[in-house]
């Protein structure tokens, strides 16, 4: 048994063991009881994509003084709705609302590099706060206090993802190729913090870490923490005058948006056996699950489990095929990181405190509250479709289109089977081209919904394949509706 | 083994030539990518060997024959090694080194170009030949 106060003891006379959390599976191994009494401190860490981050940051007072309630930090958004000159600027706040490659991530990496930002804020003018609007510049040290604090950070378990749809998708797990042709996983294993204390035991609020190479704090447990199904979280605190730009990234992953990458670091203090037998997780000993992003519902199918060895050897068997995988935290920067936090215990710059409260062992975050039910595809869709066959004429086809005042026309067989689909535009086409046969022109891919899919997700295939319509087909493939982006807009409109 | 990217032109985009040099000199040639337009195209493949010889062929039939060789460059300063391209490139050609560190086998490269948009750094960029 060794105390918190033992141990900073020894980190002041400079005898302090500390060893990386993949060291320690086998100095445990090899003595558990030795492990414990000789091991002062395991390091554990990651560097990933941490979206549910961001900064409080304070401008100080304009003269005349303003109450900013609208704020723009190089043409990102932050809230400012908190007093006067204070606003946090979130991690996957976007430029723009879509297609932008720079977000607040970015804002806060450009901070920490030192870099000028410029200012824009909007008030509406008070007696005592009359200046109504602010263009200015700023860098770090011109604010009074910028302060990273993060709602979840560190995470009990990370998901592993897959794809079975037979598209591309872009999420923010990373490019997910069609037919589950690869899996991207986030997380470090066996060097997670909270691999190594999945109990809570040592990690608590008030626990110094070392946040994106700055000193920083465990506030408590995160957003959504969810223990009941190890699903656990924390948050965190830390200066942003004192980190340093390596730790602090900002990224756009593609089609989904910024976040930011962090780096985190946590010593985990060895008080007693039970603490290193924890600290002596290996890879193999971490799991999570392979997800099927392919189905965008909330609850998705899970399509197996694995571990972290696996995960990590770049291949995993799913379903007797062998998948390719990609890590989206980097081990490398982990490693860099874990190896800072040990120079600086050994420089004598970095003490361990004890917890001041108890992380919550128990509980599980709920889903949000709609108050109306998920609208499908059946509660909007024409039912009586107008389709064509494929030996239909140009002139057949566009009297159809006009009479029936529609833009396209699904193409079926006999049996009312879907074989492709014709737009008013294949018409021109064909015009164009000299193509009488309505074959050589329509499209064979059809997109194409369910009854019982839910309308935002139709909404989202519509927009991603560019198309204005969808024919509903059954499990058959027989065409039993049609649904455009006006019957969906309408549904929305009435409500 | 090497892998070229060969070009066509307008005059000669409707000929067979591949097939023709694929014939003619006996070798199997391996087509790992293809971009077609109507007016031109050019493909990239992998000549097992008597490479020699077929370039020779190739360059006779009229098109342009350039050695695969810097095909894909990785920005080390943007570049975070988190190896989110890894699983995405079709040849293989990035892997992870003994301490974790993203390389790029360039000579492998085909210009796909699915690394360089699924980067969360944008760390990769195809070279201009
Ligand atoms: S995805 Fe980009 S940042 Fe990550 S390892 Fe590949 S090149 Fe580097
Ligand atoms: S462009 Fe990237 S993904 Fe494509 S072959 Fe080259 S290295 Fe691989």
């Amino acid at each position: 048994m060794k105390t918190i106060k033992e141990i900073n003891q020894k980190i002041k006379k400079g005898e302090a063991v500390i060893v990386r959390a993949d060291e320690m599976p086998e100095i445990y191994e090899d003595n558990p009881k030795k492990a414990a009494s000789e091991v002062d401190i395991v390091t554990t860490g990651t560097f990933g994509a941490m979206c549910s981050s961001g900064a409080f940051l304070n401008f100080g007072h304009a003269d005349p003084p303003i109450k900013i309630t609208k704020l723009w930090l190089n043409d990102v958004e932050a809230y400012s709705g908190i007093a006067a000159v204070d606003a946090y600027i979130g991690a996957t706040q976007l430029r723009k609302y879509r297609d932008s490659d720079y977000g607040g991530a970015h804002v806060i990496e450009d901070l920490v590099c030192g870099k000028e930002i410029e200012v824009r804020a909007e008030a509406y003018g008070t007696d005592c706060y009359p200046k109504k609007k602010v263009e200015t510049t700023v860098t770090l040290e011109d604010l009074n206090q910028a302060i990273m604090y993060n709602p979840r950070n560190i995470h009990q378990r990370y998901n592993a993802a897959t794809n079975s749809s037979d598209t591309l998708m872009r999420t923010y797990m990373g490019t997910l190729l069609p037919n589950k042709r690869n899996i991207c996983f986030a997380g470090v294993g066996e060097l997670n913090p909270l691999a190594n204390d999945p109990g809570y035991d040592v990690i608590g609020v008030g626990t110094r870490i070392f946040l994106g190479g700055a000193k920083g704090f465990i506030v408590g447990e995160g957003t959504q923490h969810s223990p009941d199904s190890g699903a656990g979280n924390l948050s965190t605190r830390g200066d942003l005058k004192d980190m340093d730009p390596k730790y602090v990234r900002g990224c756009n992953i593609p089609g989904y948006g910024t976040s930011l990458y962090l780096g985190i670091g946590v010593p985990i203090p060895i008080l007693n056996e039970e603490i290193a037998r924890k600290t002596a997780v290996k890879n193999e000993d971490v799991k999570t699950e392979i997800i099927d992003y392919g189905i965008s519902r909330l609850v998705r199918p899970v399509i197996g489990e694995v571990n972290y060895e696996q995960l990590f050897s770049g291949r995993v068997d799913v379903e007797g095929k062998k998948i390719r995988t990609s890590p989206l935290s980097s081990l490398k920067i982990t490693y860099q990181l874990l190896k800072e936090l040990k120079e600086l215990i050994e420089e004598r710059e970095f003490y361990l405190t004890g917890k001041v409260e108890s992380i919550p062992r128990k509980g599980q975050a709920k889903s949000m509250k709609l108050k109306k039910g998920t609208k499908t595809v059946n509660q909007v869709m024409s039912r009586e479709v107008i389709t064509a066959k494929a030996d239909a004429t140009i002139k057949e086809i566009s009297a159809l289109l006009i009479n029936n005042h529609i833009d396209q026309i699904p193409i079926v067989d006999e049996v009312n089977k879907l074989q492709g689909i014709i737009t008013s535009r294949d018409i021109t086409t064909a015009l164009a081209r000299n193509i009488t046969k309505m074959a050589d022109v329509m499209t064979r891919e059809v997109i194409t919904s369910d009854l019982n899919e839910a309308l935002d997700i139709v909404s989202r295939r519509m927009d991603k394949h560019k198309v204005d319509a969808t024919p509903v087909v059954d499990k058959n493939n027989k065409v039993v509706g049609i649904v455009t982006i006006a019957d969906i807009m309408r549904k929305e409109g009435s409500e | 083994m090497s892998k070229y990217l060969i070009e066509y032109s307008s005059d000669v985009v409707e000929s067979p030539i591949l097939s023709k040099v694929v014939v003619e000199t006996g070798v199997l040639i391996n087509v790992l990518r293809a971009d077609i337009e109507y007016d031109k195209a050019s493909i990239v493949v992998d000549i097992p060997h008597d490479e020699d010889r077929v370039i020779e062929r190739f360059k006779e039939s009229g098109v342009r024959v350039r050695k695969l060789e810097e095909n894909i460059k990785k920005d080390i300063e943007n570049c975070i090694d988190c190896g989110a391209c890894i699983s995405l490139c079709p040849t293989g050609a990035i892997y992870f080194t003994e301490d974790w560190s993203i390389e790029v086998d360039k000579g492998e490269c085909i210009r796909c170009g699915a690394c360089v948009l699924a980067c969360p750094m944008k760390a990769m960029t195809i070279q201009e030949h």
